[in-house]
């Protein structure tokens, strides 16, 4: 069983959002991850660089052909940042007899 | 601020990044139409093998073979441009397993009844085998993928406690 740690920096929607996406990735394109979180281009750069400095993110920027192209990825600090963020909210509503996880 | 977080924003909180990964799963599964395109592809390549003509052979089975290439290929390209899934985390070796399976199931379908019907003289073997073997794909392939999905999501992280 993980103890859980509620991470303030992750649970704020957007960012929440962003982090669950990663988790299920290796990394994944930034016009994906706009597109499945549903955030305007400047709104993901935003969220981004807050996660990225912080430590939780890495950001790729490549180019293919002539075209730029970026990508994100967690971080082992961010992946490990998460599963205690979701232990933390599995804890609160274990705690309350609700009965509901993330399963 | 968890210290003043009631239950049900956790669980909502929890319900949102578990609707964030299922759509994410949901976006690097393979689609319905592949598994038909590559039954087709299948049944056409029956079809020419049984006619036995040379330039029939030497059109459709090449035609058939780089048509699906192209579509495998297009669809791993699409899919691995937008996101790479943590695929030995998610898939575990219970889906790893289920994928070969099912492939070892399909190709030994369709070879045997192939073979079973070319041995029993029937008319059209390899056409009724490939069908046969494509049916099982095209309805067995959205079916894997609704079990590797049950599977993926149950790996995901923090859903294991």
């Amino acid at each position: 069983v993980t103890a859980g740690r509620f991470d303030e920096l992750i649970h704020a929607p957007t960012r929440l959002a962003i982090v669950s996406l990663l988790a299920a990735v290796e990394w994944a394109d930034f016009k994906f991850i706009r597109d499945e979180a549903g955030l305007s281009d400047s709104a993901l750069s935003k969220q981004l660089t807050t996660l990225e400095n912080a430590g939780y993110l890495e950001i790729r920027k490549a180019f293919v052909g002539k075209r730029p192209r970026t990508s994100a990825r967690l971080t082992r600090a961010g992946r490990h940042a998460f599963e205690l963020h979701v232990a933390a909210l599995q804890e609160i509503v274990a705690r309350s007899g609700a009965g509901h996880g993330l399963r | 601020m968890s210290g003043y977080m009631r239950p049900d924003e956790a669980a909502s909180a929890l319900a949102g990044i578990r609707e964030q990964q299922k759509q994410v799963i949901d976006a690097v599964l393979v689609p319905a139409w592949y598994w038909w395109a590559v039954a087709a592809g299948m049944v056409v390549i029956g079809a020419a093998a049984d006619t036995r003509r040379v330039a029939v052979l030497a059109a459709a089975i090449p035609a058939a073979v780089i048509i699906i290439a192209a579509l495998t290929l297009a669809m791993i390209l699409g899919t691995y441009r937008r996101a790479q899934v943590r695929s030995a985390e998610l898939l575990g070796d219970r889906g790893a397993l289920l994928i070969v399976g099912f492939v070892w199931l399909v190709v030994g379908l369709t070879l045997g009844i192939g073979f079973g019907l070319r041995a029993a003289g029937a008319p059209a073997p390899a056409t009724i085998a490939t069908a046969i073997g494509g049916a099982a794909l095209a309805a067995g392939g959205p079916a894997l993928m609704r079990r590797l999905r049950t599977i993926m999501l149950s790996n995901r992280a923090g859903s294991r406690r």
